[in-house]
């Protein structure tokens, strides 16, 4: 037992009900716990680290394990928190609106339809500056009718001003679930979380982890900070959300004051994510790229931009095509919102050519949304670089090897030839 | 009215002995002759009962406002005194006197009137069976008069708005250890949440979604709990938060159980946003969206009976009421506040709106009286022990078209629309009626309660 834990008296502490001050002093390295899981119980467990004071839930395909999950914890005693079973995912946010603003720490997870329906209070919790923690199982959107896995619901809302973390593997969800509450409660963030992992891939995939120390994480994490700015406690009464704007008086400068106010804890957030992605390397030993990976792009002419778990199979395409002495690489997309700016800049101002691969559409612009968000940092660099739509793994498609043998191909095109407008459909041929 | 001490006078515990008359003249009168009491107990053969002819210390004494010596003068601790050095023996105050409060005693020489014996009324210590007290005046009104006022004054509702006197009595009875949740609608329209910065009430208070309340005070009181802290999640939600679109949050906390105290203050549409229909809205009512046209006479449906729905969850206690009757209101907030330490508690207030409803605004509580002696809206209370119980008569009630006639919104109606609204305001008496008359979980079958129950009771 490592001295940290023993001053803050934490084996003396029943879960969940420790007041565990943070310091900064770099725990003793533990023999990790291993668990062989998938990636719904790798986030159930990342919320039992983080230790949440209150948890709602509503099940959906393919979040639905993840909640039963959770909820097994809670029956168990693994987890001591308030579980509150709601009758649907605008209901479960807003039972998290009501206990952030008590004092809770809080988690949830959607996805899909599910997240379309919460929608309400969804657009509302950065605005509070809730620091809610939320995984979404990514799901593909309806209609047509579909269950599977795909970005069009974390796409759909990325304008919404949630910080948006897209994991890679299932190790790596359960690292940022508690990560997400140290971004998430940063007083100079103080905005809710999503911890997406796509579904069906991340959400079923069975690997092999590790379980951080219980006491290292909450050493990391400290005590929860959630409501000092805005309070519903009859201690300190005061009037939450009053109504705000108008054409006249102080309530049109008062309003922008919280919109900017929120863009700069979004832009506050990068730096954040880094510090915190830092010290959980330093401390865990997991190192993560906290904004934009950079994978192989040493003397690249060309790179895929990836998003999500889809990079895993990429980087195989990507090392496959270098030991054919292709000069490519790839640029994973960890953080989307805030958008790292100049993280991807810095990334692409290494190649020549980029195709840009989304499990998601942007109806209007006939490309993917990370396609456009790539355009728009491209804008930044210092030379034009073109930069090809490719849309794949939509509805649980398979996004193989082949697939990015495939992208990284008509990638290679561009270094040539002119960038076409039209998307290249990778699962359009399969059968 | 401030808190000032007042002799009070209960008709229905006085049988008229003479205790209080004889104890005053043996304090205040030379030769102890009841003729000389300055408290009078007098029979009202008409009523039945009763009465008393003693001074009120009135807050704006009319006996003093006519003396033309300046004897009378209301003094700051409530008592209208006489001054012996300046009185010339008029008798102007003994017309200026309504209520018998002074007069002439022959014994004396001089008016006389009741001084309260110096904070020790010798009247109300003979009064064995408790028909007189020494009370203050807000006491006088309700028991709960002295507790403070937790909404600012001057709210911004609509004249005549009856809205404002729920929240404050609902607060004042709640208390400060409160969170309040208002969902769009009226009440934050009137500023409980604040405008711009400023607050209209003393606890804290949110402006949730118009379709979250319930769930967002789920949040709140679970955790208060998990912290130890027994703290009053409230909601004051109007028919569309809480019926309409804010059903479903509603209805999952109420199946939950979750200790919630959620007020519905029904004004039977959206009445802030212009006096839109509702679920809530009445068979034939005009409203912004239900307009009367060639081929339109209003709302085309009966409302939804939200306070039976609620029933049927399995709530801790579910209750309707009506600001005409405000001792029948504060018991059953009281009880649901007591509810909702164990579970859910579900309070539904009928609440004419003056704007929306069209009448004028000097005639919010008879309209509101006059919906629930025609039955259009019955009182009635459930508690999970007991079942449902009514809480006045409904067998003899006013005929429905007394209420109709009151409001505009009903104005256009044709005599097949008025038949349809009488023969569904006897259907739900009957529905509850019916089940009233199904019994409690101990087989004991619940009686009806006289209309008088709702007397004050200053015991309480």
């Amino acid at each position: 037992m490592n001295e940290v834990v023993e001053k803050t008296g934490l084996l003396a502490e029943p879960a969940g009900k420790g007041v565990v001050p943070r310091t900064d002093a770099v725990t003793a390295k533990k023999e990790p716990r291993i668990l062989v899981c998938d990636g719904n119980e790798a986030a159930a467990w990342g919320v039992v680290l983080s230790r949440p004071d209150m948890v709602a839930v509503y099940p959906i395909t393919p979040q639905s394990s993840l909640a039963e999950y959770v909820a097994q914890f809670v029956a168990d005693g693994v987890l001591d928190a308030e579980l509150v079973e709601a009758e649907g995912e605008h209901s479960v946010l807003s039972v998290l609106h009501g206990a952030a603003l008590a004092g809770a720490r809080t988690y949830t997870a959607s996805c899909g339809q599910g997240l379309a329906f919460m929608f309400e209070p969804y657009f509302r919790t950065p605005n509070l500056r809730l620091p809610i923690v939320m995984s979404i199982v990514n799901r593909d959107g309806i209609t047509p009718q579909c269950v599977w896995g795909g970005q069009q619901d974390a796409m759909t809302v990325r304008e919404v001003g949630w910080v948006q973390l897209f994991c890679e593997t299932v190790q790596e969800v359960l690292d940022t679930i508690v990560m997400a509450y140290r971004i998430a409660e940063d007083r100079s963030v103080m905005l809710p979380v999503n911890v997406n992992h796509d579904g069906n891939y991340l959400s079923n995939g069975i690997v092999r982890i590790e379980l951080p120390d219980q006491a290292e994480v909450n050493d990391f994490l400290g005590t929860p900070d959630v409501n000092w700015h805005a309070a519903l406690d009859p201690d300190r009464p005061m009037g939450v959300d009053p109504l705000t704007g108008g054409a006249t008086g102080p309530g049109p400068a008062l309003f922008v004051g919280y919109r900017r106010g929120h863009c700069e804890g979004m832009q506050n957030a990068l730096r954040v994510i880094v510090e915190v992605h830092e010290e959980w390397a330093r401390r865990f030993g997991r190192r993560y790229a906290p904004l934009v990976e950079e994978y192989r792009l040493d003397e690249a002419d060309h790179a895929l931009v990836t998003i999500g778990s889809m990079a895993g199979a990429a980087k195989d395409a990507v090392d496959a095509a270098r030991d054919r002495g292709e000069r490519v690489g790839l640029i994973r997309i960890k953080t989307l919102r805030p958008f790292p700016l100049d993280a991807m800049v810095a990334a692409l101002d290494k190649v020549r050519a980029v195709g840009v691969v989304d499990r998601a559409v942007s109806y209007g612009w006939n490309s993917g949304p990370v396609h456009q968000e790539t355009l728009a940092a491209l804008q930044h660099c210092r030379h034009r670089i073109p930069c090809l739509s490719l849309i794949g793994g939509l509805a649980g498609a398979d996004l193989t090897q082949t697939h990015f043998e495939r992208a990284i191909a008509e990638t290679a095109k561009l270094l040539d030839a002119p960038c076409p407008r039209e998307p290249v459909w990778l699962n359009a041929e399969d059968r | 009215m401030s808190a000032t001490p007042t002799i009070a006078f209960d008709p229905a515990r006085c049988d008229g002995c003479g205790d209080c008359m004889r104890a005053c003249a043996s304090a205040k009168s030379t030769h102890g002759n009841t003729a000389q009491s300055r408290i009078r107990i007098v029979h009202d053969d008409e009523a039945g009962h009763w009465g008393v002819a003693q001074c009120r210390q009135c807050g704006d004494p009319r006996c003093a406002s006519v003396c033309p010596a300046a004897a009378l003068a209301k003094g700051d601790d409530g008592v209208v005194a006489w001054d012996a050095g300046r009185c010339v023996n008029c008798l102007i105050c003994t017309a200026g006197c309504t209520f018998g409060g002074i007069a002439f005693s022959a014994d004396e020489g001089h008016v006389v009137k009741c001084d309260q014996c110096a904070g020790a009324p010798q009247c109300v210590a003979a009064c064995t069976r408790g028909a007189l007290r020494y009370v203050t005046a807000a006491k006088l009104y309700n028991r709960w008069g002295e507790l403070e006022d937790l909404f600012v004054p001057g709210l911004g509702g609509c004249q005549g708005c009856n809205t404002e006197l729920i929240m404050r009595h609902t607060l004042r009875r709640v208390g400060p250890n409160t969170v309040l949740a208002t969902p769009p609608g009226c009440i934050p329209g009137m500023g409980s949440v604040g405008y711009n910065g400023m607050l209209g009430c003393k606890v804290p208070v949110f402006h949730p979604l118009l379709t979250n309340t319930a769930s967002m005070l789920t949040g709140i009181r679970r955790q208060h709990k998990r912290k130890g802290r027994n703290v009053t999640a409230l909601a004051l939600a109007g028919d569309g938060g809480a019926g309409d679109v804010g059903f479903q949050s509603l209805s999952g906390a109420a199946e939950r159980g979750e200790q919630i105290l959620f007020v519905c203050v029904d004004n039977e549409g959206y009445m802030n946003t212009g006096a839109q229909r509702s679920g809530s809205t009445t068979y034939g009512a005009w409203t912004a969206t239900t307009p009367i046209g060639d081929s339109a006479r209003g709302k085309a449906q009966d409302a939804k009976n939200l306070p039976l729905l609620m029933m049927w969850h399995g709530c801790e206690y579910v209750a309707t009421a009506s600001t005409a009757f405000m001792e029948d209101f504060y018991a059953k907030l009281e009880a649901a506040l007591d509810a909702s330490e164990r579970g859910f508690a579900y309070l539904h207030l009928y609440s004419p709106c003056t704007s929306g409803w069209r009448f004028p605004s000097a005639s919010n509580i008879e309209v509101a009286r006059t919906a629930v002696e025609t039955n259009f809206a019955v009182l009635w209370e459930y508690r999970r022990e007991q079942g449902l119980t009514l809480s006045r008569d409904i067998d003899d009630p006013l005929p429905v078209t007394d209420y109709l006639k009151l409001l505009g919104k009903f104005r256009h109606l044709d005599p097949a629309q008025i038949a349809h609204i009488e023969q569904h305001v006897a259907e739900q008496a009957q529905v509850l009626r019916e089940l009233a008359g199904m019994r409690s979980r101990e087989g004991k079958r619940i009686v009806c309660h006289p209309s008088d129950s709702m007397a004050v009771d200053l015991d309480q």
